[in-house]
């Protein structure tokens, strides 16, 4: 196309309703949010020459006419009636037949733009997956500034290590977690965060957003996080000092008392993006004993917090005819004491014990409101909402009045992990003889493991490093100012703390620009 | 309309009325950026136009010649992961 644009385009915008007509044409067959626009787009979406409804629709944007550009029924009626322009019906991309070339206009880009960002909130997707755009002043900085960096399967950008300023490896390790967090690393270096704070100087997500800008800059020196650490102890004094902390702590800390200080007027509805991609919804059901009444509550959660076997806790192991037993892959499961040594532990057998029903004994009657009196029963815990990057925290530190050790039981855990059994909707379908063995294809519920946090040492002293994975398929050790190479098996039998998974189905591809 | 056509229609309008049509295509797109299909495409298209000449080519004989690279270059995986997709959605939803 020529850089002058497309004068039939030009000659067309000159009348009256042209706006109307594209945008009527995004909202009821480009780009449909309601269901009526769906319907309608399924029955009338046919080309009206041969009848067919894929070879690259094409609606006429003079005329009521659709086409298709594969068998050229298009290019007819654009001939024979003279209507040059047409809108792709797969892309809403706009064709002029004339200049026999698509043709990119502002105006008719901001309308697509916008119809698409209805549709997709009209379905409940979130908005903030759109690529970026370059604004006028970027597209001028980055004319100012012509070097670029292009990322090679081999680069090591990204990787960094922290100096531990005595004592800080809870947090150099977690910092190391999130800074290849991809979701937050694109939402960082695309400078998406827009500070409400007054004093912008002790906001802790800006704090990241500088971070990030280090762990990118190419430099290969090891990083001070000392502004990190001097606001980590401002915002949460708990962790002040020089002694040894939790790194799960810390983490949490970070994820709940972030930006702007919303979380203290409004706890449930911080927008941050750390709440975004965190916040999973629990659901707890507790059925009374004596109607079977069942009443539903949904909590929000920023973690997953998991008991291990040899915790003193009386629940553990799994006993193999209770409900969550039967979603099983055919594992066998001791029924005593003992967890067989050919078998470890799995992620998914804590998931499995995380998620069954749970006695609530005698002494702790909950008042039914279905038969209104104090009965016994049982609560059960599922996945209402799942987080788009899921934290699962074995509980290895076990703190209760009689006790306080470190359990050090291995748990395996997979590099994919599929959370559909342990969903309150599969539970219903369970519950209704629905359920089928999810098929292993399907992705919505899957998550990938990218970054591990292990603690080695005792409860007294230890030290925390965590695996870090970069790319595709390349594993690193950060180990707080080395960082080294690392194998999956490295990784995998590990002992794991802190578990990182992002949804695979997210859509956090990078787009490099080239 | 003969038969397979026809059936091919109505799948087609189911998976649109349902939006599950739009979350395939943003499944797809996901894919073949995340395989590199894209990256190999986008190379592909720069080296024709080198060749031809910004000047001397036209959208509609792009499309005529990476089409059949583009179709090959699409890894099986994906398009297992597709069809599965596509044959648990017409599980869950009878047709006709």
């Amino acid at each position: 196309m020529s850089s002058a644009g497309c004068v039939h385009l030009s000659s067309l915008k000159q009348e009256a309703h042209w706006k109307q007509s594209v945008r009527l044409i995004h909202q009821w067959f480009v780009c449909c949010g309601s269901l009526e626009a769906r319907k309608r787009k399924a029955r009338s979406c046919v080309c009206h020459l041969c009848g067919a409804h894929f070879n690259r629709l094409h609606s006429c944007l003079s005329c009521v006419f659709f086409g298709c550009f594969g068998r050229r029924h298009i290019h007819e009626h654009a001939k024979t009636k003279r209507h040059p322009l047409a809108i792709d019906l797969y892309h809403g991309t706009i064709y002029c037949f004339q200049c026999q070339d698509y043709v990119y206009d502002r105006d008719c880009e901001l309308i697509a733009r916008e119809e698409q960002r209805k549709a997709w909130r009209l379905q409940g997707a979130a908005g903030w997956y759109t690529n970026w755009e370059p604004t006028r002043r970027e597209l001028e900085l980055l004319r100012q500034n012509p070097k670029r960096r292009k990322i090679a399967p081999n680069s090591t950008i990204g990787l960094r290590g922290l100096v531990n300023l005595g004592n800080t490896c809870f947090m150099n390790c977690i910092v190391q977690a999130l800074t290849h967090t991809p979701l937050l690393r694109d939402f960082f270096l695309s400078d998406r965060h827009r500070c409400a704070m007054e004093s912008p100087d002790s906001c802790l997500v800006c704090e990241m957003s500088r971070l990030f800008q280090e762990f990118y800059s190419g430099f290969r020196s090891p990083h001070i996080p000392y502004r990190l650490l001097h606001l980590v102890w401002t915002h949460a004094r708990h962790l002040a000092g020089y002694e040894q902390q939790d790194a799960h702590e810390f983490l949490i800390a970070g994820e709940t008392r972030d930006d702007n200080g919303k979380k203290g007027t409004h706890p449930n509805h911080c927008n941050c993006i750390i709440d975004q991609i965190f916040t999973g919804g629990l659901q707890s059901d507790v059925t009374c004993q004596v109607c079977n009444g069942v009443s539903t509550t949904i909590d929000p959660f920023w973690d997953i917090s998991l008991d291990l076997p040899g915790s003193s806790s009386s629940f553990w192991p799994l006993s193999p005819n209770s409900e969550g037993g039967g979603i099983t892959n055919g594992e066998k499961h001791a029924p005593t004491g003992t967890v067989p040594l050919t078998s470890p532990t799995s992620l998914t057998d804590c998931l499995r014990r995380f998620t069954r029903p749970e006695h609530l004994g005698s002494s702790a009657k909950i008042k039914c409101s279905g038969c209104h009196s104090y009965q016994e029963s049982t609560k059960q815990l599922t996945m209402k909402k799942l987080p788009i990057v899921a934290c699962f925290h074995l509980k290895r530190f076990e703190h209760s009045a009689k006790l306080r050790r470190k359990i050090t039981t291995y748990v395996s855990f997979p590099l994919d992990l599929d959370m559909t059994p342990f969903m309150a909707s599969s539970k219903e379908s369970r519950m209704n003889g629905q359920y089928q063995q999810g098929d292993s294809l399907n992705s919505e519920n899957k998550y990938s493991l990218f970054a591990v946090v292990n603690h080695q040492g005792t409860l007294e002293s230890g030290h925390y490093t965590s695996f870090i994975r970069q790319h595709k398929d390349q594993w690193f050790k950060c180990d707080d100012a080395i960082i080294t190479h690392a194998s999956v098996r490295d990784v995998l039998d590990s002992e794991g703390y802190i578990l990182l998974c992002p949804l695979s189905c997210a859509r956090f591809v990078f787009e490099c620009r080239g | 309309m003969n038969k397979d056509a026809q059936l091919r229609h109505s799948i087609n309008q189911k998976l649109i009325e349902n939006g599950e049509r739009d979350r395939l295509k943003e499944l797809l797109r996901t894919k073949l950026i995340e395989c590199g299909w894209k990256d190999q495409m986008k190379a592909h298209c720069k080296e024709i136009i080198r060749q031809k000449g910004l000047d001397h080519v036209t959208i509609e004989e792009l499309v005529t010649e990476i089409t059949p690279r583009g179709r090959a270059l699409v890894p099986d995986s994906v398009k297992k992961e597709l069809l599965q997709r596509i044959r648990t959605f017409l599980g869950k939803n009878s047709i006709i």
